[in-house]
């Protein structure tokens, strides 16, 4: 039975018109994705996470919107960026005005020249399904070209809004290349209301010597799902360095998947806030394959209520890959019993001049540091959504774009009820 | 101002502290030495209210208040201050904030205004010259990544801050070099006065060189063995701890 509510959500998916363009890689996607079917928990990729309640609900196309875009301009990309709403671009709520000459930010679907990358990503691997999926029914999204040693001043927004009255899909496409020795500085969003689901694939080019920064906020709606897949492939010493933040969502995955090249570097970071029922999953790929690449990754998650996170995150390191260096920590903090960690670091290690490191703690607040806080003259509960505000706050201090930094503060600070203390920036 | 009748702790069920009685005004300076795992940490842990103590007998009167009713952070804001040994590290808050959130809990406790930014701004710029920090270990996550003698700076600043009755200073000067201690050592005599009381706890006698107490005791095996004027300081500088144990083990105390 299973089997029959599984099949027909794709299908069902697959049913809706096939947008004209790229048509030769949606033919592809279709083709691959024939006869799958949703993952169960006897998949190991996906034995915590059940996507069993996606077939139970029928996510129609996506219509056109409107929304108010007060409270998700940031002032420093007020003339920087490119608003999608429901899948479709939303020139009316996009200013590009600042961007700089030689740069292209633009919609995909008035891009297509510039694109041939798009969808070759990924080193020949098996695609998943939803990234498959996404492939085949994008209907928008946003491409990013910076020329040859560009250093791009200003941060590029990328908000993607979806507002579902009944169940709808939507599937965000970005492709990001950054050229030789280029500089950019890019924050993507997810916002959205009501049930929906959202499957972004994101695919990023980092040149020679080039370096990303890049920001990813999820903040869907609490009933909403969000499957998302970034790749990214660092040449030979660039830089790409990623900071994924979750906060809403009923279930989500994150999926980045980054290869590295000669003497490149990554930094792969995330922050989980998770309450009530949620779940967040993320599987990180990361492939040193090519010598003396650095990698950097702490994952944070703190949960809450019956919510519940999972971390797998497997580096690779191929036989060639001589001096890698890759550091890799789990750290969870539980604030209540029933709520559920599960982190599993996954290293392979083929060469044999290399420093890997990885760690996993999951646990409760520190008393040693309760009683240091309290010995100051802060009361139990001050001191305790202090430390928890502080673990999340860790990690939200390193976002270089002001605004945005500020206002993840004050989200944090109202989740673990550290809006009492003041300003603790 | 502090008064500790027969008090005896344990930690795990095991006894930790065997009966300790110290008496102690405002205006004095008391030094507690002993060697190492004598009890004279867990002393000042007890009097702080560290959960992981029991208090199994005795009495402690603070301001002729009983100071097992009250929780850690009451008696911070009643004018208890530990200067810890190894303070901890708290990311994600900066030291500025986290110094400007206790300052204002205990003004507020004492019914005085409290300090916004910019008010705790010029505030802290005057505390953070007595203790010569660096001002940007303001904007910096509490304690994160400094080093043992920064975050022994921050000790003494955060009692600069919160202005205590009682201040107890636990190993003051582990970890700071001959400089760092001088300086140290200065400012808590600068910010001893009449009304004010220092315990200082300590392992070396090198730091009562520059903090000069009226009154040192000698604690091992959780009880204080010997007690006497600031030339017993010196005695210990000179022979060390063996003999005031002898001398008590003579004297039928262990």
């Amino acid at each position: 039975m299973t089997l029959a509510v599984t099949t027909s959500f794709i299908a069902e998916l697959l049913g809706r018109p096939r947008p004209a363009e790229w048509e030769k890689l949606r033919e592809a996607a279709e083709a691959r994705l024939a006869g799958r079917e949703l993952p169960t928990t006897a998949d190991e990729d996906w034995k915590y996470t059940d996507l069993k309640v996606l077939g139970g609900i029928s996510f129609g196309p996506s219509p056109r919107a409107t929304v108010d875009l007060s409270g998700h301009l940031l002032p420093e990309m007020v003339g920087t960026r490119q608003v999608f709403v429901n899948g479709h671009h939303a020139p009316h709520a996009s200013c590009v005005s600042s961007v700089p000459a030689g740069v292209r930010f633009l919609p995909l679907s008035i891009a297509s020249e510039a694109c041939h990358s798009l969808g070759s990503l990924g080193n020949g691997e098996e695609k998943g399904l939803f990234e498959d999926l996404n492939t085949a029914r994008f209907e928008d999204g946003a491409v990013i070209l910076v020329p040859r040693n560009m250093k791009v001043a200003l941060p590029l927004h990328l908000l993607f809004i979806t507002k579902a009255d009944t169940p709808i899909a939507v599937f965000p496409r970005v492709l990001v290349v950054l050229q030789r020795g280029a500089e950019l500085e890019l924050v993507e969003e997810h916002h959205g209301e009501g049930t929906y689901l959202s499957c972004p694939v994101v695919e990023v080019r980092v040149g020679e010597g080039a370096i990303l920064r890049h920001e990813r906020v999820q903040r869907e709606s609490d009933e909403a799902f969000h499957l998302g897949m970034l790749k990214a492939e660092v040449a030979k010493g660039g830089q790409y360095h990623s900071r994924t933040l979750s906060f809403g969502g009923r279930l989500s995955r994150q999926q980045p998947w980054v290869r590295l090249a000669e003497g490149s570097e990554a930094s792969l970071d995330g922050l989980a806030l998770l309450e009530g029922h949620q779940v967040a999953d993320t599987h990180s790929f990361l492939l040193h394959a090519e010598p003396h690449a650095t990698s950097r990754q702490l994952h944070k998650c703190i949960v809450d209520g019956k919510a519940r996170t999972i971390f797998n995150g497997q580096i690779l390191v191929a036989p060639r890959a001589q001096g890698t260096d890759a550091r890799q920590q789990s750290r969870n903090l539980l604030l209540s019993e029933s709520a559920r960690v599960d982190t599993k670091p996954q290293l392979e290690i083929y060469a044999d001049d290399v420093k890997c490191s990885h760690g996993a703690t999951v646990g409760q607040l520190d008393p040693e540091e309760l009683f240091y806080l309290q010995s100051r003259g802060l009361n139990a509960d001050d001191a305790r959504n202090l430390l928890t505000y502080g673990f999340a706050g860790d990690v939200l201090n390193r976002i270089p774009v002001a605004s945005l930094r500020r206002s993840l503060r004050h989200l944090v600070m109202a989740r673990t009820q550290a809006d009492s203390l003041g300003d603790l920036s | 101002m502090l008064s500790i009748k027969n008090l005896t702790a344990s930690i795990n069920g095991t006894p930790v502290l065997m009966g300790i009685d110290l008496e102690m005004k405002a205006g004095e300076i008391h030094a507690i030495m002993g060697p190492n795992g004598s009890g004279k940490s867990t002393l000042g842990k007890v009097l702080a209210g560290h959960p992981s103590y029991e208090v199994t007998g005795g009495e402690v009167l603070f301001e002729g208040q009983n100071l097992f009713d009250l929780q850690p952070d009451a008696r911070a804001r009643a004018g208890i201050f530990l200067g810890f040994q190894h303070p901890i590290e708290v990311p994600g808050v900066s030291n500025a904030s986290f110094l400007r959130l206790a300052y204002n809990k205990k003004a507020e406790a004492e019914g005085r205004d409290e300090l916004d930014p910019l008010e705790f701004d010029d505030f802290i710029h005057e505390k953070i010259k007595l203790v010569a920090m660096k001002e940007e270990f303001l904007d910096r996550s509490l304690n994160e990544g400094f080093s043992g003698g920064e975050k022994k700076r921050n000790e003494i600043l955060q009692m600069a801050v919160l202005e205590p009755k009682l201040a107890i200073l636990d190993e003051l000067d582990s970890g700071l070099d001959i400089d760092a201690m001088r300086v140290l050592g200065d400012a808590v005599n600068r910010l001893q006065r009449p009304d004010r009381a220092l315990l200082i706890i300590t392992h070396f006698p090198r730091i009562l060189e520059t903090i000069h107490p009226q009154f040192v005791h000698v604690l091992s095996g959780g009880r204080i063995l010997k007690s006497a004027g600031k030339e017993l300081a010196v005695e210990l500088e000179e022979r060390g701890y063996d003999w005031v144990l002898e001398e008590a083990a003579a004297g039928g105390l262990r």
